[in-house]
């Protein structure tokens, strides 16, 4: 190409710059502008349509969470449907760190609000700057909760959660336990049968917004299951009254401790269960060792006198003894002890051997017959194995065998010395003795059935326990030593008992005070063991200071139980309708 | 949506329009073509800004219709502005132009005086004015445009003429006022307005007939200039790069973009709804503002945005066609300025989205008349009054500026 061409050339590309007309460049510019919305709108739909899940998961990560539905936790209730423990909902207040950082100014409000300094507040989020979720107060009224998001702090949030009521508070609160602030059962009852109690939480997914509240409930993942509620055998009534009862003995005594049960000699159905000193569960400060020890399963005494009406059953079985066998109580010798009591009642019969709670006569009786005897029946009472209600700490108690007792062992053993049991043992015990030898299992839980004959197990002859019974209805005139156990209109058949405490393995001058007893004696319906521990108030005799904690309880635990009284002198000529072949 | 028939019959009726200035009662009713798409935008924006503001106006303020209010305010103050503004003759702002231009310097040049500007988010952008923050950007723009419009009625001839030294300086020279405003926008930052700007003016600048050689030279120049711009600062550099892989790294400089690429991927079709939006909970950053097109994405889906963008071409569509009308009068400061006002709405428009959709990076631009923000709103519904006012001269046969 000559250089002419290539200008000429140059100069119509020129021409064509500027001639492109009007019409042509606004067509251009306006077709670019619509190509670029065409463009945009494909942008959008390859967002939308082709692109779409993968910018859902990305999003679906960001604020989409799973998170713990609280169940709510089974009631437990009494034999007639009473409440003894039951959750209900309360706020915990929780903060999402990141968000409340950025807010100091309002954390002194926030402070004031939560009840606490702003030290604390400050201690709580210290070091958890970067975490997704702070408690900052547990368990708060809802309507409390209510005025702490009244203050639209962003980050500070409200989770609902359920809190364990105790409406009697410390009157069952050592048969009952106590949940953790996860309500998980720690003590008692509730931690023996957490896994009936404890729901099932459930799950859902939620949407998050980015200050972490939930905003919506996407799906529910798993319903939560409420735990089951659980019926005891306990009356609440009962626990009441005994409770009281107890609590008034151990103040009037300034004793340290006390412990006492009630069981139903028909069915073997633990109706109370209390214990002293005792500690609020609704006051989580009151929840320490000593204050929530069941007692009653937890510490082993030596029973002493109240163990007495066990060897006299015995020696009746054995036909060597009857009610009217006289014994001479002077104080004899075994070995190089010497078995005496608080008196010398000269020659007296079986009776009187239990109303005075005579040691030696026991001694005798139990050292007429083997050992091994005594060793068993003291087995199959129960002593020395855990009652199988199934409570956490329970203590069998110490019977040590036979061979190892010798002759004093033996003597000791008949008068409630050398083995050790719980409380509830004892009950268990004379449970028998009310059951006309009839051994039935302890429960806590409610009977919905009747027990069935393998259930139950005869371990003492019927003729033999009534005529102990007899004897021990003597315990509770002013001819025993359990005279303030006596109830008005009912008869009573029990048996006082005073052990001397060891500590560090020696015997002190500190004792422990018992009694052991049913009523009414006629056809025996409640069983209840008592014991004070250490009374300091001068008197220490179980029949002083335990028998009237006995008859303050069952003095309105039977008329509440309807229980026809047995020893009304009127009754015969009050009744409307004379009773068939009665004879006056 | 095109209605060739309107199109068509719309010449014939206007030559037995009465002249304006005959009479304000005689001018003809404006462009309902511009008027219920912009009603209809306003609307819609005020729809969706009352919905992405409303967690974060209760969380700040406690009143969730906090941004609403003022937003309804907004619109009402810019729809007085409007219709003062549609009162205004063209020959009026066509002969007020340079001291226009010369006020943009100034607005400028003040917002960056520290005291008298106020600082939000690293920029300058903001002059108080008693109760009201204005935004001198957005006003800076439309004085610059009215400028570009009278100057190419004043030089466009000396643009189209043969001789290349006449038409180059003609096209220089103003080129030289717009970098002079395009350094003070940059001075800010406000780079999304040079941008904007320097596409309506060059777009302007072409339509005026300007020499295709010089042209191109000169957005080569443009291009390569901005690039060097965006390439320079690392701050810009930072945010190119995460605009072009945004989930390299979602948590820091490709957040904001991720959050409002997963709102407009919830939408889908037809949207999760309207206030149903998740984003908008203090994911997405600026929900009510310059994202406020990712969440009507995700609240009314594609439908919405295929509304949304059919608005704003219709508003594109109209001023191209005024523009037309009045060049064919020869009333071309009317056309050059109606031009701009397309390209400037269009452009302002379709930039948000791309930003939004991640198709272009992240700058701080208003969607007109929908994003939160009194003075976006009160000048775009001005430039608006002042295309209509175009309409309705141009109509009316027109005002022989001459």
């Amino acid at each position: 190409m000559s250089r002419n061409s290539v200008g000429t050339v140059l100069n119509a590309l020129r021409q064509a710059g500027r001639r492109i007309g009007a019409t042509t460049r606004r067509g251009l510019v306006f077709t670019l502008l619509f190509t670029a919305a065409g463009g945009m709108l494909a942008r959008a739909a390859y967002l939308q349509v082709v692109h779409k899940d993968f910018l859902q998961d990305q999003g679906d990560d960001r604020y989409l969470r799973t998170v713990e539905v609280s169940a709510h936790r089974g009631m437990i209730l009494d034999r007639n449907g009473e409440p003894l423990a039951v959750s209900s909902p309360v706020d915990s207040i929780w903060a999402y760190p990141p968000e409340l950082l950025k807010q100091r100014e309002r954390w002194p409000a926030l402070a004031t609000a939560l009840d606490i300094t702003p030290a604390e507040l400050e201690q709580k989020l210290a070091g958890r700057e970067t975490r997704q979720f702070v408690y900052l107060r547990r368990h708060l009224a809802p309507s409390a909760a209510q005025q702490i998001l009244q203050l639209k702090i962003a980050g500070v949030h409200a989770q609902r959660e359920y809190r364990r009521y105790y409406p009697d508070a410390e009157v069952a609160s050592h048969l009952l336990g106590f949940t953790d602030i996860d309500d998980a059962g720690q003590e008692g009852l509730e931690k023996t049968f957490d896994a009936q109690l404890r729901g099932i939480p459930g799950s859902k997914r939620v949407i998050q917004d980015r200050l972490g509240r939930i905003v919506e409930d996407v799906e529910s993942l798993r319903i939560p299951q409420p735990g089951q509620a659980l019926t005891l055998s306990i009356d609440r009534r009962l626990q009441y009254l005994a409770y009281r009862a107890l609590k008034t003995a151990v103040l009037e005594n300034k004793a340290s401790a006390g412990a006492a049960v009630i069981v139903d000699a028909r069915s073997g159905e633990i109706l109370a269960m209390v214990n002293q000193p005792a500690g609020n569960p609704n006051n989580r400060s009151e929840l320490h060792g000593d204050l929530l020890r069941n007692r009653t399963i937890t510490d082993v005494y030596e029973p002493g006198s109240t163990i007495k009406p066990f060897p006299v059953v015995l020696g009746l079985e054995s036909g060597k003894w009857t009610p009217s066998t006289l014994v001479n109580t002077a104080p004899m010798q075994i070995g190089r002890y010497t078995v005496r009591d608080t008196h010398n009642y000269g020659t007296i019969d079986i009776t009187h051997v239990i109303s005075k709670s005579s040691n030696v006569g026991v001694t005798k009786i139990a050292l007429s017959m083997p050992a091994e005897r005594l060793w068993q029946l003291y087995r199959n009472l129960g002593i020395g194995a855990v009652t199988g209600i199934g409570l956490i700490g329970e203590q069998a108690g110490v019977l040590r065998p036979f061979s190892k007792w010798a002759e004093i062992g033996h003597a000791n053993h008949a008068f409630g010395y050398g083995f050790s049991l719980t409380i509830l043992q004892l009950a268990q015990a004379y449970s028998v003795l009310a059951a006309d030898g009839v051994r039935r299992p302890l429960t806590l839980l409610k009977r919905e059935q009747p027990l069935g004959p393998d259930d139950e197990r005869r371990v003492m002859a019927a003729s033999a326990v009534r005529q102990v019974r007899a004897m021990m209805e003597e315990v509770v005139t002013k001819e025993g030593t359990g005279l303030k156990a006596s109830v008005p209109g009912y008869r009573v058949a029990g048996k006082t008992g005073t052990s001397r405490k060891i500590v560090a393995g020696h015997y002190t001058n500190r004792y422990f005070a018992l009694f052991a007893g049913m009523a009414p004696a006629s056809a025996p319906r409640l069983v209840m063991a008592i014991i004070i521990d250490e009374p300091k108030g001068g008197a220490y005799y179980g029949g002083t200071v335990a028998a009237p904690v006995f008859s303050q309880t069952m003095g309105s635990a039977l008329r509440i139980l309807n229980i026809t009284p047995d020893d009304m002198p009127t009754m015969k000529i009050a009744g409307a309708v004379p009773a068939i072949g009665a004879k006056p | 949506m095109l209605n060739a028939a309107a199109t068509t019959a719309i010449p014939a009726k206007h030559d037995k329009l009465p002249r304006a200035g005959e009479g304000r009662s005689t001018l003809p009713f404006p462009d309902p073509w511009v008027l219920i798409p912009a009603l209809l935008l306003l609307t819609l924006g005020l729809l969706m800004v009352a919905s992405a503001s409303m967690p974060t106006a209760d969380a700040k303020t406690g009143q969730p219709f906090y941004f609403l209010f003022r937003q309804g305010a907004y619109v009402g103050v810019g729809l007085l502005a409007a219709s003062m503004v549609f009162q205004v003759p063209l020959a009026r702002w066509r002969r007020a132009s340079p001291l226009l231009l010369l006020a943009a310097f100034i607005l400028l040049t003040l917002v960056l005086i520290p005291g008298i500007g106020k600082e939000v988010n690293g920029s300058m952008r903001w002059i108080n004015v008693g109760p009201v923050n204005v935004q001198v950007s957005e006003i800076a723009k439309l004085f610059a445009l009215i400028y570009v419009a009278g100057y190419l009625k004043r030089h466009g001839a000396e643009l189209q003429t043969a001789d290349f030294r006449t038409s180059a300086l003609a096209l220089f020279r103003p080129m030289v006022v717009l970098a002079v405003l395009a350094v003070l926008l940059l001075l800010e930052p406000d780079f999304g307005s040079v941008v904007v700007l320097m596409a309506a003016a060059l777009g302007m600048i072409f339509l005026a007939g300007v020499n295709l050689w010089q042209f191109g030279a000169l957005q080569i120049g443009t291009v390569s200039a901005m690039a060097v711009l965006l390439w320079s600062s690392p701050y810009r550099r930072a945010r190119l790069i995460s605009f072009l892989d945004p989930w390299a790294d979602p948590q820091a400089s490709g957040y904001q973009l991720t959050q409002s690429l997963i709102a407009i991927g919830r939408g889908e079709l037809f949207g999760v709804g309207l206030g149903e939006s998740v984003q908008k909970l203090f994911y997405l950053p600026e929900a009510y503002t310059d994202f406020l097109f990712a969440v009507l994405a995700e609240e009314l889906g594609l439908a919405g945005i295929l509304t949304v963008i059919a608005l704003f071409m219709t508003l594109v569509w109209r001023a191209f066609l005024i523009g037309q009308r009045a060049e064919r009068l020869d009333l071309k400061f009317s056309a050059w300025l109606a031009y701009g006002i397309g390209l400037w709405f269009g452009i302002q428009a379709l930039f948000n989205m791309g930003v939004n959709m991640g198709a272009l990076p992240t700058k701080g631009l208003t969607l007109p008349l929908m994003s939160y923000g009194g003075s976006s709103v009160v000048v775009m519904c001005m430039t608006l009054a002042v295309l209509l006012r175009i309409d309705v001269e141009t109509r009316a046969g027109g005002v022989h500026d001459e």
